[in-house]
């Protein structure tokens, strides 16, 4: 075997072990747990959520959040190390553009669920008023999607030119797709300038669309008059908090796909030391909007304020808060400002405490400033001044959370985690039109 | 198995005592009936509508309930005579409003004293219930005097069958407003020797075209009932309307969204979405090439 076939054979889609068919099967099966008792909640209404008139988002607002936010990985490895010619970002841009693009779709369905009459979805676009926060979302994340999608795609068409010579004799109906999606690729100069130039765009697209993503879900909070809302920080703080969950999922995902597609020789230490770096930096950036988002109002807290700020502190709320401050923000700073802490397993470690801290950072946001209104309301049942998710919250939402997996696994295991064509200019072994032309 | 439904005669008569004082307890809930409480208040607007305010409670178990939807009958009692002025039913809240066409609908006794009695004659579960409310009638005369560039109002409360003024007596004045009153003055304005108060109007209550509507009011007198006067004069500041109704606002409705976030958000989209076709295109133009 040379050295070409060495490399798109090791880069080329795999099929599913035994783990990867009981781990596909799992999430088909949450899944469908989470479309039952969806079912149940539009029949029976948001009666099934423990929403009430206090807490009247919850945990899929929450979740939402937590998907847009990671959506912002896309445009720190793909966009701006692009921009800023990082080229240590190659083996690991397909993934952050899946994960994208997963986290995106799934940000627009979640916030789907929250509606209490989903028949009326098209109201949102035919009633839009431009005032209301809630329609720059409606626009901004059709928007974000199409334009994750075709971050994705354009750098995909070489690879799937090959990946269509590759599986012609072992899979043709696969091969067949593959050269239906890669869209009669050559390697042509016109192609290689056309999709050069479209990638430019879209790379140089992403990072303004991101930001006003990530700036928009801000706002949907702090247009609020409600305590712990109400800030002119949101906007930065959302943003360096999408940077955190980002870089988070990418992290624990990298090393999963590395382990178990055996990518060793592809994405080296020397990767994870970089991305360990980038996730320090962005550690960092967040605590600074966090001091300013807690620190300041604590100095300066009028009495509702302060009863917000004291449960957060040492309150009801003080385990999570504390637990998601130290854990996804103040422990990877200062693990991974240590290069034994920016190995794989440690960084695998760190990037699942700080997916899952980001998770309840969302949680912590949206649900104590709830219960704590800016109109208190008269006669309510005592039960209505806490929230905890019910049943059907949780199977809902742990379902959305499986089904970004399962779109992320399914485009693992169908297209190459890896770019082969431009590992193979970066190693200059192989040329598209040597491999492609016939 | 037989064995088994031998009971003990002892058992066989506890059991049967007890079902039969359940049994009587049963026939003796079906006929206890809640006592039924009525509340009445006896309001006089002057050159306006008399009225009587009701309200019909019982209790039930510990519990404060509102009567509702039952009918109350008023009877005018004069001498042991009872007149039949008409009857009124009350609403969800267990409140009823009897307005009378005007005070020579009821007779006086010979100390010029009114006395109304409102009746409940009871329903399966309600016991019957009354109650009698006397009152005499007095007269509210206000007016604004200018002195020293100063707005005061002037009332005198008087009782109307001997025409002599009543003095001592606490009078409010207020203004009013769209929720609730505003109290000027003192505190307890009292009434002097001519039965008169004089209250001096603060500068700079807000009102219609600077007009206020002034209440003097007597309060539940156990005597007179609730008497009130209103005055309306333009004493106060003109309130400018500070409506964005017709505005292009950020809190209007989508037909008048302001023009800035009409035109740069759609500038926007425009460019965004511009280049996503394009970006199509190309797609094309590389399958094509």
């Amino acid at each position: 075997m040379n050295t070409n076939d060495k490399l798109i054979n090791d880069l080329a889609p795999q099929k599913f072990g035994k783990l990867g068919v009981i781990w596909t099967s799992t999430l088909i099966v949450i899944i469908i747990i989470g479309i039952i008792a969806y079912i149940d909640q539009v029949i029976k209404g948001q009666v099934v959520t423990n929403m009430r008139d206090y807490a009247l988002w919850g945990i899929y607002i929450s979740n939402f959040v937590f998907f847009v936010a990671t959506s912002f990985v896309g445009s720190v490895t793909v966009a701006i190390l692009r921009l800023t010619n990082n080229t240590w970002r190659t083996p690991l841009v397909r993934i952050a553009e899946i994960i994208t693009l997963a986290a995106i779709t799934m940000a627009g369905i979640t916030i789907m669920l929250d509606m209490g009459r989903p028949d009326r979805l098209i109201y949102l676009f035919i009633y839009a008023r431009l005032q209301s926060p809630i329609t720059w979302d409606v626009i901004i994340i059709p928007s974000f999607l199409v334009i994750s999608f075709l971050l994705l795609y354009f750098p995909l068409l070489p690879d799937l030119a090959i990946l269509k010579d590759h599986f012609k004799e072992k899979n043709p109906v696969l091969s067949k797709w593959y050269g239906k999606l890669s869209l009669n690729w050559r390697g042509s100069d016109k192609q290689k300038a056309l999709q050069a130039k479209s990638i430019k765009i879209i790379a140089l697209m992403i990072i303004p669309l991101s930001l006003i993503l990530q700036t928009i879900d801000a706002w949907l909070f702090s247009t609020t008059y409600r305590i712990g809302w109400d800030s002119t920080n949101f906007g930065g703080y959302f943003i360096a908090g999408a940077f955190v969950a980002g870089l988070g999922a990418l992290v624990t995902i990298i090393y999963i796909v590395r382990r178990v597609y055996k990518l060793e020789d592809y994405i080296t230490e020397f990767h994870f030391d970089k991305i360990g770096k980038l996730l320090v930096l962005a550690c960092l950036t967040y605590l600074y909007f966090n001091i300013n988002e807690y620190l300041l109002p604590a100095y300066t807290a009028s009495v509702d304020e302060a009863t917000h700020l004291n449960t957060l502190f040492s309150g009801s709320y003080a385990i999570p808060f504390w637990t998601v401050t130290i854990g996804g923000i103040i422990l990877p700073i200062i693990i991974l400002l240590f290069k034994k802490g920016r190995k794989p397993l440690p960084m695998f470690i760190i990037g699942l405490i700080v997916v899952l801290s980001s998770w309840w950072k969302r949680y912590i946001i949206v649900t104590p400033t709830l219960l704590h209104p800016f109109l208190p309301i008269q006669g309510v049942p005592e039960s209505w001044r806490h929230y905890f998710p019910s049943l059907h919250e949780w199977a809902i939402t742990t379902a959305t959370l499986a089904m970004a997996l399962l779109i992320i696994t399914l485009l693992v295991r169908f297209l190459p985690i890896i770019p082969i064509q431009r590992t193979a200019d970066e190693q200059e072994l192989l040329k598209t039109t040597k491999t492609i032309e016939p | 198995m037989k064995k088994h439904l031998n009971f003990h005669p002892i058992f066989i008569a506890f059991v049967s005592v007890a079902l039969l004082g359940a049994s009587f307890q049963n026939l003796y809930a079906q006929k206890a009936k809640n006592t039924v409480r009525l509340k009445a208040k006896y309001v006089k607007i002057m050159d306006g509508e008399i009225y009587f305010d009701i309200a019909a409670a019982a209790k039930v178990g510990k519990q404060n309930l509102d009567v509702s939807h039952v009918d109350i009958y008023a009877y005018n009692e004069v001498n042991d005579e009872e007149i039949e002025l008409g009857k009124t039913t009350t609403n969800a809240k267990g409140e009823s409003k009897f307005v009378l066409p005007n005070l020579n609908a009821l007779k006086p006794d010979s100390t010029n004293t009114y006395t109304v009695n409102f009746s409940f004659k009871g329903n399966d579960t309600l016991k019957k219930a009354s109650k009698s409310l006397s009152f005499k009638n007095a007269d509210i005369k206000a007016k604004i005097i200018t002195k020293d560039s100063i707005n005061y109002i002037s009332a005198t409360l008087i009782d109307t069958d001997s025409t002599s003024p009543l003095t001592k007596t606490i009078l409010n004045i207020q203004v009013n407003r769209l929720f609730k009153s505003l109290p000027i003055g003192d505190e307890y304005n009292y009434t002097d020797e001519n039965g008169t108060i004089f209250v001096p109007i603060e500068e700079g209550i807000p009102g219609v075209d600077g007009i206020l509507t002034l209440e003097v009011v007597l309060k539940e007198s156990n005597d007179y009932g609730t008497v009130k006067a209103f005055v309306k004069a333009p004493v106060g500041v003109p309130s400018v309307e500070e409506s964005t109704f017709d505005e292009r606002t950020m809190w209007s409705p989508r037909n008048k969204t302001p023009w800035f976030l009409l035109i740069y958000p759609n500038i926007l989209i425009f460019i965004t979405w511009g280049l996503f076709v394009y970006l199509i295109i190309n797609l094309f133009k590389i399958s094509k090439s």
